[in-house]
């Protein structure tokens, strides 16, 4: 039931088909596997007779009924390090330190369909190869052997073709990360993802014939979720705000349902990459999507952890994505849009804060929550005056937030921040001062929601503070994992 | 994104900033009015359109088929 299986460089091509029957596709599993995980996967453990949920689901509902005979159980392959050894007599893993779990890489489960066959995937993006520096990530537990073994990672698996197609997967990914991550979300499989899609059973092979965006928005919020779905503009150089809000919700942390009409085509987005810094000779503001070199996303077509470019690449990138859902949280009223045009706005604020000069910033905005910011500015207390720091302790802030940043190319490169806004997210669109909080190192502007919308005079003051001693307040990259290739 | 619930306490939610907060002091009426002014005339404006703007779109986009 369980086999062994040392990876020398590339040999994993020619063995696994020695183990695993003809029905679980392993040459071409073994293919993608050779060419997509790193060296430093250094063992197999093949689990077999292994029963999988999301096949299962899929199984009790088709394969079940048709003619041909399939198998209702999967085999599994787990991934670890060259310090894990396996003995098949006692069926233990053991290794120097006894920690098995920071040794181990993921999963991944065939399924006995015989063409694409790579079910639930749960995959270190450590050991993916070309895996962007930051990706979304969830704690995945994995029971194997007795032991209890945990993953960073985002789910991923093939499409089945004959009932669940790219758009499918795409929704399956984002709500199994939503359903590990959040408490408040249950967990959908395979077949609970097609039956979402529409009011009535589809059926037989329908699901294949694909789904349409409005079906996707449904499946979002039929799991409990407010999708919000954003189009671009026909010509892309005339809507820079797509891209710009979404690398926003990226960074906010949440995964993305990405569509690109022209080829039919869904992936989830899950992860980015900053190009090198650079200094420009020509001044003038730029956002963090000038900043994104590539973006991380999980193609059912590939391992995942694929990296797109903003342009060109091989097979599509980052201009080919012509609309996308984010599933929101219910309590996020104001939209990346509105953000996108307040941000620059407060630069007529800059002389009451000390905000860089306009033409030599680099903006950069998320949502995150109250909590978070608050968990962020304990982490980082020595940098902030700590009349700033009661006053964010202090301030009755909505669940969700928005954060925009301001940042001088210098400061970008090092990672650091010259000032901030906090903007309530449930804000409302004609509200002229959405704020609760602007703030950079010498000055901080504090909004009193209760009063600001009647009288702007009374509801905002002004605290001076004392100068840490610092060039930037470090910025708030927390939701995504760092990469750490190996 | 973080699954944390706001931990605002309601005492601070009946009581006005000024109170809870010490130390702050009125904000140049001139920078709040030229900011109050470009939200008025430009930024609130382009915020209704480009939302309604993105409606529209997303209405059309809904019906496009993924399949591969």
């Amino acid at each position: 039931m369980y086999t062994w299986l040392p990876v020398s460089s590339g040999a994993v091509v020619g063995e696994l088909e020695q183990y695993i029957s003809s029905e679980y596709d392993p040459v071409r599993v073994a293919k993608k596997l050779a060419d997509g995980i790193s060296g430093a996967v250094k063992a197999v453990l093949i689990e077999r007779n292994y029963n999988d949920k999301d096949y299962r689901s899929t199984y009790y509902s088709f394969y079940a009924k048709k003619g041909q005979r399939y198998r209702s159980d999967c085999v599994r392959l787990h991934f670890f390090d060259e310090t894990v050894l396996f003995d098949d007599q006692t069926l233990k893993l053991s290794c120097a330190d006894n920690r098995i779990t920071d040794h181990y890489f993921g999963y991944m489960v065939l399924r006995p369909t015989g063409i694409a066959t790579i079910g639930r995937t749960v995959l270190s993006p450590d050991v993916r190869s070309g895996a962007s520096r930051y990706i979304i990530t969830a704690h995945h537990k994995v029971h194997l052997l007795g032991y209890k073994l945990t993953i960073q990672g985002f789910p991923s698996m093939d499409q089945h073709v004959d009932i669940a197609v790219c758009a499918h997967v795409a929704c399956w990914s984002v709500l199994r990360h939503y359903s590990e991550s959040y408490c408040v979300y249950r967990e959908f499989l395979t077949h609970d993802i097609t039956m979402m899609a529409h009011e009535f059973n589809p059926g037989g092979l329908v699901p294949s014939k694909g789904l349409q965006m409005s079906h996707a928005e449904r499946v979002f919020q039929e799991a409990g979720t407010f999708p919000v779905h954003i189009a671009r503009e026909h010509s892309r150089a005339k809507d820079p705000s797509f891209y710009r809000q979404l690398i926003a919700y990226v960074e906010s942390g949440f995964p993305l349902f990405a569509s690109m009409h022209t080829r039919a085509h869904a992936i989830a987005v899950v992860g980015y990459e900053w190009r090198p810094p650079v200094n420009t000779a020509i001044p003038g503001m730029r956002y963090a999507w000038d900043e994104v070199q590539s973006l991380a996303v999980v193609d059912d077509n590939h391992l995942p952890y694929l990296s797109i470019p903003r342009t060109g690449g091989s097979e599509y990138s980052v201009e080919d994505i012509d609309a996308f859902i984010v599933a929101l949280p219910e309590k996020v009223f104001y939209p990346a849009d509105a953000v996108d045009r307040l941000a620059p706005a407060l630069f007529k604020l800059g002389a009451a804060v000390g905000l860089p000069p306009q033409d030599e910033t680099i903006i950069r905005y998320f949502i995150t929550t109250g909590s978070a910011l608050r968990r962020f500015v304990r982490e980082k207390e020595s940098e902030f005056d700590p009349q700033l720091l009661a006053t964010i302790m202090k301030l009755p802030f909505s669940q969700f937030i928005w954060i925009v940043e301001f940042a001088t190319e210098a400061q970008w490169a090092v990672g650091q921040v010259a000032a901030r806004a906090v903007i309530d997210a449930t804000a409302s669109l004609r509200e002229i001062m959405p704020l609760w909080l602007l703030h950079s190192c010498k000055q901080a502007l504090v909004f009193d929601r209760r009063k600001v919308g009647l009288d702007s005079l009374r509801g905002v003051g002004s605290l001076n503070l004392d100068d840490m001693g610092h060039t930037g307040f470090t910025r708030m990259d927390q939701n995504l994992r760092p990469t750490q290739t190996k | 994104m973080d699954n944390e619930k706001s931990d605002g306490s309601m005492d601070n939610q009946e009581k006005d900033v000024s109170d809870v907060i010490k130390g702050l002091t009125p904000v140049d009426p001139k920078v709040l009015e030229a900011f109050t002014r470009e939200m008025t005339d430009q930024v609130i404006p382009e915020i209704l359109r480009v939302v309604e703007e993105r409606r529209v779109l997303a209405a059309e986009s809904r019906l496009w088929q993924l399949k591969c």
